[in-house]
């Protein structure tokens, strides 16, 4: 996940545009070499057992290589090899920069050196998708410490990346979270988590995003909206709300509760509230995710 | 051996799927019916689970728990009520504690979480038509 944070690094200090940013998460994406695949091309596992281990991955927070082990496919050497052979997100990420024209090697080395001194980041770290030093980044991304969010958004956050990564692709950029003063036009929905502190969240975008998402979220190419498009929204936002309360519940021993999604185009921001927007740009579009918190 | 039977003697399982998502009620539908041979009965809410379970006694009935008008866990309940012998799966992303004891304790057999996936169905219906609890 820290590569999709570089990006942003990349867009704010002036080292790409957004329209450069936007191109090349678009070449990314084609250019990704998954684990399984190279498990199956090394010969070391079966494509029905790279498929088993694709289904765990979706329950499971856990990466490839983790539960190929558990389940006996591969040994840590195998992984490690593998590891070796697939190429990292932020190197693909510096060979489309280069290739697309925009960046020269050492310019992507000197962003890349910044970054990692920033929030004092080993190479190794980017091959991770949780650990402290991620909860850290997101932290300093959305510092939300004067909102009225919960303690445990931080938590939230990183776990809506994790499942935009599983669900959708990697191939996106978060944006630093601002206060928000009206709604964005386009489509809207969002859906409640009752707690002490109910958060609602909301996805926000256009047509053509919101199309392009629901897609790849219900791994079908939808031609127009339609009530399968604005299900799969709500799923997406009911899947992640459900599986951070999940979370809340077992790991902290805090029980929250879900109201049904609602797809609403017309919803005017209340006034006894606060909404924070944090726009994740994809290869396809622009994705608002919108939060709300009311005011005692 | 439980179920009902085409013309052919093949098994046909009636199925109740109720869930407020019609993209997850077509997708279970096209997952259980790559499974085995059955017949797929809609519900968007608990209330018109009910009345559907009453009109068709389906052999399974998969719930959702975050629903519109009637949630899945209360739904569980009233059916448990209404048949004892009602043979209920929860399919949600909802996973927390409360939800699983409540579920446990209306009657319900067994729990997926979402996003679901085939070898999760296949192992409720080979349950099922052993006869398993």
């Amino acid at each position: 996940m820290y590569t999709q944070f570089f990006g942003n690094y990349l867009l704010n200090n002036g080292y790409i545009t957004s329209e450069q940013l936007i191109k090349a998460l678009g070449c990314q994406q084609q250019g990704y070499v998954k684990l399984g695949f190279l498990a199956i091309h090394s010969g070391y596992m079966t494509s029905n057992q790279v498929e088993e281990v694709h289904i765990c991955q979706t329950h499971d927070d856990k990466k490839f290589g983790e539960i190929a082990i558990e389940k006996g496919y591969l040994t840590e050497e195998q992984v490690d090899e593998l590891l070796e052979t697939q190429t990292p997100d932020y190197l693909l990420f510096s060979q489309t920069l280069e290739d697309l024209g925009y960046m020269d090697s050492a310019t992507f080395e000197e962003a890349f050196n910044g970054y990692r001194k920033k929030y004092q980041l080993s190479k190794d770290d980017f091959s991770h998708t949780e650990n402290d030093k991620l909860l850290e980044v997101i932290y300093d991304h959305y510092d939300i410490s004067e909102s009225t969010l919960s303690k445990y958004f931080i938590q939230y956050l990183s776990l809506l990346f994790n499942n935009i990564i599983r669900f959708i692709g990697k191939d996106f950029t978060p944006h630093m979270a601002q206060k928000l003063e009206c709604m964005p036009e386009g489509h809207c929905a969002y859906q409640t988590i009752l707690a002490n502190r109910p958060i609602t969240s909301y996805y926000s975008s256009d047509d053509n995003t919101l199309l392009s998402f629901a897609s790849r979220y219900a791994q079908e190419e939808f031609p127009e909206i339609d009530e399968y498009v604005e299900a799969s929204v709500e799923d997406f936002l009911n899947l992640h709300n459900g599986l951070f309360i999940t979370t809340m519940s077992n790991e902290y021993k805090i029980e929250m509760t879900l109201e049904p999604p609602v797809t609403d185009r017309n919803f005017k921001l209340r006034s006894n509230a606060d909404y924070y927007i944090i726009p994740i740009t994809f290869s396809f579009g622009t994705v608002n995710f919108i939060f709300e918190h009311l005011v005692p | 051996m439980k179920g009902d039977f085409d013309i052919m003697g093949n098994r046909v399982l009636k199925i109740l799927v109720c869930d407020d998502s019609i993209l997850s009620r077509r997708q279970m539908k096209n997952m259980l019916s790559s499974i085995t041979e059955c017949s797929i009965l809609e519900a968007e809410n608990g209330e018109i689970a009910i009345t559907k379970y009453k009109e068709n006694k389906p052999d399974i009935v998969f719930l959702d728990i975050v629903m519109p008008i009637k949630d899945g866990l209360t739904t569980a309940r009233e059916l448990k009520a209404l048949d004892a012998d009602v043979y209920m799966i929860i399919a949600s992303s909802v996973g927390t504690q409360n939800s699983i004891k409540e579920a446990l304790t209306a009657g319900v057999k067994d729990f997926v979480q979402k996003p679901i996936d085939k070898t999760q169905l296949i192992r409720i219906i080979d349950a099922y038509l052993e006869g398993g609890n």
